[in-house]
């Protein structure tokens, strides 16, 4: 490619860029992942501790479909979404709709609980021992756009992000289930009234919240480390990005969600050690100085 | 003067089971070096003494003042890096070393207690996490204070007690017990007074507490501040007891949740809370662990705990002191 | 004169709540605030207990102009208030509630304990003393509330629909204890109620607000026949209708 400007500057410009595609691709996982959570707040206005837990459990399931039934991990999307939808509900039958009318520390207390629970059975179960996908048609691969080159992984994954998010978008604001959804975080009160469900619409949050945060750890095993411990940092990073957004707003989740990418990658490049340090201060700096957000309500 | 000694020693106010119940504890640990001679069972001990200790200070915030604080451990990191540092850099004796440990996190506590208590509930909550999350990292980071290598204690021989070494337990395990006292005294006073009441007030209903004449953000970053200083102690004691620390072992995240859970089930705001959650959890997590560590299986004594958690949730938020105080409401009928 | 307000104006980004809001209290006085729901009473209470910062306006009590103070500020300056929602400390004893009132003029415990068990005494607390307050039936949380108020020793006590959920039986006695602390501290009473019967006999003076506006002032007997004020209540045909 015929470029005029000097070496050095081509490989810093080229640098920027690929830092810019890399965040805005991160960017759009956590957006999927914040997503889950602003829909539970939305909804039932109770913040889930144990999101991150639910990402982890993708990201086993990626791991052992892929490693003992030498399934393609991609093969393991629908199984993790299934299985997050199922968790998400029984979460919610089980232990949830007990303590939501309770005061908020039981609150805090129960999605807490339920983290610790989930995080330590992963711990027992597979032992904090460090595991990684290593076979798959992504995993591993490079594609070059003129001199970009990005992960495979990391393309497909944003992309199915965005396909995921504009899904549920679509079923929020398009259907009619959606409606009933929107009716019962507005008031839940009247949506009663109004012969809506709405235990069930709270279940079907959870539901469709585990669903769309285990899809994105099965979509992150194929290129980050899967351990027991991860949930929590994602579910700070779903928090951080969630407040930046809006709590309750899915738009908000999207942009806020490539703003959090953006940032982690390019703290990322400047002082490694503390990229997530610049995510947790975005946290602190929004709810502090705009608790509202950029959408929200 | 009597008065205020009073306040710190006397329970007048609690029924007669608890103060003998109390002294008997008290009698169990002074004796237990002696009864007790494995090596194990003894920093089982020190261990739970070291947690009881913790909760105490965390239940300033969390049980008193109602707000779930998930960030303790950079106050411990403080306590321990401060007492760590002072001795390896400037051979400071160890009984010189707390006051600064205590100032610096309670002076943290204080600045950061501004801008963090416009937030409340879960919002609060995961700031304190964000906020011990990010010292954490910079501590690893750091160069002068170790980075991730952490500071290690140089080892002195036989029984020092300037540097507060030990080549037995039972040195430590008075050690902790005093601090334990300490804390415990300073708690009890606490409750009874003028600023405990306060921040009683403030978790029960902040609008009514503002129409009764109190400050209510002071008082919440004042209790904040205090709760800082009080980790600061542990973290002092840990520097000593171990002889090696760095950012992992006494400012991770699982520490912040272990002394949260350890109160929250024991009962948040009871002064027995912390002790009867500490005395549950650390020979839970110490036997069990131990035995199923040799086994490679770790966790299960945290998904016990993590099941009692979500069922004091839904049934009983005061923890297990508060179950024990209904079941003997019921049998005073 | 203990409480002027004047001028008060309180908006809500467009909503204006309170427009232009002036009257005065004479020490000793009972005033009360009646109106229809939306008038803006509450709004008013809580600009002078310090919730709500007005827009414009002052308020001065004893001379001083505490407009914008917040709620602490405001009691130890002398003026206590209770709520409608009634804002009890649920984990705190009835003692206890009471001497966090008492507090506010005290660091000393043995202090406020005393003067929280004179107060619970006066007002007819004591066998409950010990109690927890969630289970309590509403007459008595009603009470606690009061001599939790009471025990800041103000001057001016603000009172929020303290007849509201009260039978009429339980309405008399609250009346009763209402006289019976004002006379023994002088108190001065500023009260808002739904309840007519109950304002308008304790009262020496109303105030009628609607829409955001004062619009009658004076005796009881006298307002509750005025044209402006029973169409507030009742809408334009019955006002004319008289």
């Amino acid at each position: 490619m015929n470029c005029p400007y000097p070496d050095t500057l081509r490989n810093q410009m080229e640098l920027v860029v690929q830092l810019i595609v890399y965040g805005i691709l991160m960017g759009m996982i956590f957006a999927l992942i914040a997503l889950g959570l602003s829909l539970i707040f939305g909804v039932m206005n109770i913040v889930n501790f144990a999101h991150g837990e639910f990402l982890m459990m993708g990201m086993y399931i990626a791991y052992l479909l892929s490693t003992f039934l030498r399934l393609d991990p991609l093969f393991s999307l629908p199984v993790a979404a299934g299985a997050g939808y199922i968790l998400g509900i029984l979460s919610y039958r089980l232990l949830i709709h007990r303590i939501l009318r309770g005061p908020m520390v039981a609150q805090l207390f129960g999605t807490f609980g339920l983290m610790l629970f989930l995080r330590y059975l992963a711990m027992y179960i597979f032992t904090p021992d460090v595991r990684s996908v290593k076979q798959g048609i992504l995993v591993g691969k490079t594609l070059s756009l003129g001199w970009i080159s990005v992960d495979a992984s990391k393309v497909v994954s944003a992309g199915l992000c965005l396909i995921a998010f504009a899904a549920i978008y679509w079923m929020i604001y398009r259907t009619k289930l959606g409606r009933a959804l929107r009716a019962t975080s507005i008031d839940s009160e009247a949506a009663k009234y109004m012969g809506i469900d709405t235990r069930g619409m709270n279940a079907l949050a959870w539901g469709i919240g585990g669903a769309t945060v285990a899809l994105a750890g099965a979509l992150l095993a194929h290129f980050y480390y899967v351990t027991p411990t991860v949930g929590m940092l994602f579910t700070l990073i779903a928090f951080a990005t969630v407040a930046l957004g809006g709590f309750g707003s899915i738009i908000g989740a999207f942009i806020a969600g490539i703003v959090i990418g953006l940032i982690m990658v390019i703290s990322g490049q400047l002082v490694s050690e503390l990229k997530f340090s610049f995510i947790y201060a975005v946290y602190f700096l929004v709810v502090v100085l705009r608790p509202r957000g950029l959408f929200g309500w | 003067m009597r008065r205020f000694l009073l306040d710190i020693f006397s329970f007048d106010d609690r029924p007669r089971f608890e103060r003998v119940g109390f002294l008997l504890f008290l009698l169990v640990l002074l004796i237990f070096p002696w009864i007790v001679t494995s090596a194990y069972g003894r920093a089982v001990a020190i261990k739970f003494l070291l947690f009881a200790l913790f909760g105490l200070g965390w239940n300033l915030i969390g049980g008193y003042g109602g707000q779930v604080d998930l960030g303790q451990a950079k106050n411990v990191g403080f306590g321990a890096y401060a007492t760590a540092l002072m001795i390896v850099w400037w051979k400071v004796p160890f009984w010189l070393t707390i006051l600064p440990g205590m100032v610096i996190a309670a002076a943290e506590s204080f600045a950061i207690a501004y801008p963090m208590f416009r937030l409340k509930g879960h919002y609060f909550a995961i700031a304190t996490l964000c906020v011990a999350l990010v010292w954490k990292e910079l501590f690893i980071f750091w160069d002068w204070t170790g980075g991730a290598r952490g500071v290690e204690l140089s080892i002195r021989s036989g029984a020092d007690f300037v540097y507060m070494q030990f080549n037995s337990p039972i040195y430590y395990h008075y050690f902790i017990f005093f601090l334990f006292l300490l804390q415990f005294f300073f708690m009890n006073w606490f409750r009874k007074s003028k600023l405990g009441y306060q921040v009683q007030a403030v978790r029960d209903n902040e609008d009514a507490a503002a129409s009764l004449g109190i400050n209510v953000y002071r008082t919440k970053v004042v209790n904040y501040t205090i709760t800082g200083g009080l980790g600061a102690l542990g973290g002092s004691f840990m520097a000593v007891y171990y002889l090696y620390i760095d950012p992992d072992a006494v400012m991770p995240l699982d520490l912040s949740i272990l002394i949260a859970m350890t109160v929250m089930v024991g009962g948040a705001g009871s002064i027995w809370g912390p002790i009867i959650g500490a005395a549950i959890l650390i020979p839970l997590d110490m036997y069990l662990g131990a035995w199923l560590g040799a086994q490679k299986r770790l966790g299960i004594d945290f998904m016990i705990y993590a099941v009692i958690m979500m069922i004091i949730a839904a049934k009983e938020p005061k923890g297990i002191w508060g179950i024990i105080e209904r079941v003997i409401k019921r049998q005073k009928r | 004169m203990m409480l002027e307000v004047k001028h008060l104006r309180k908006e809500f980004g467009g909503l204006v709540a309170n427009g232009d809001i002036s009257f005065e209290l004479r020490q000793g006085e009972v005033l009360g605030l009646i109106g229809p729901n939306g008038a803006g009473k509450s709004t008013l209470f809580n600009c002078i207990a310090g919730y709500y910062k007005p827009t414009s306006g002052k308020i001065l009590f004893e001379g001083r102009d505490i407009a914008g103070w917040p709620p602490h500020l405001v009691t130890r300056e002398g003026i206590a208030r209770t709520f409608q929602g009634m804002k009890i400390m649920p984990n705190l004893t009835v003692e206890e509630n009471v001497m966090i009132g008492a507090f506010c003029r005290t660091h000393n415990r043995e202090v406020a304990k005393k003067e929280a068990q004179d107060v619970l005494e006066r007002m007819g607390l004591t066998p409950v003393a010990k109690s927890l307050p969630p289970g309590l039936p509403i007459a008595i949380q009603k009470r606690i509330e009061l001599a939790r108020a009471i025990a800041t020793k103000p001057k001016l006590l603000m009172l929020d629909e303290v007849a509201a959920g009260l039978n009429p039986l339980e309405t008399k006695e609250i009346v009763q204890i209402l006289q019976t602390i004002k006379e023994e501290m002088g108190l001065t009473l500023f009260l808002t109620e739904h309840v007519m019967e109950f304002i308008m006999t304790v009262s020496e003076r109303v105030i009628v607000m609607a829409a955001g506006n004062k619009i009658a002032e004076g005796r009881p007997e006298e307002v509750a026949r005025q044209e402006k004020v029973i169409e507030a209540y009742l809408g334009e045909r019955y006002a004319k209708g008289r």
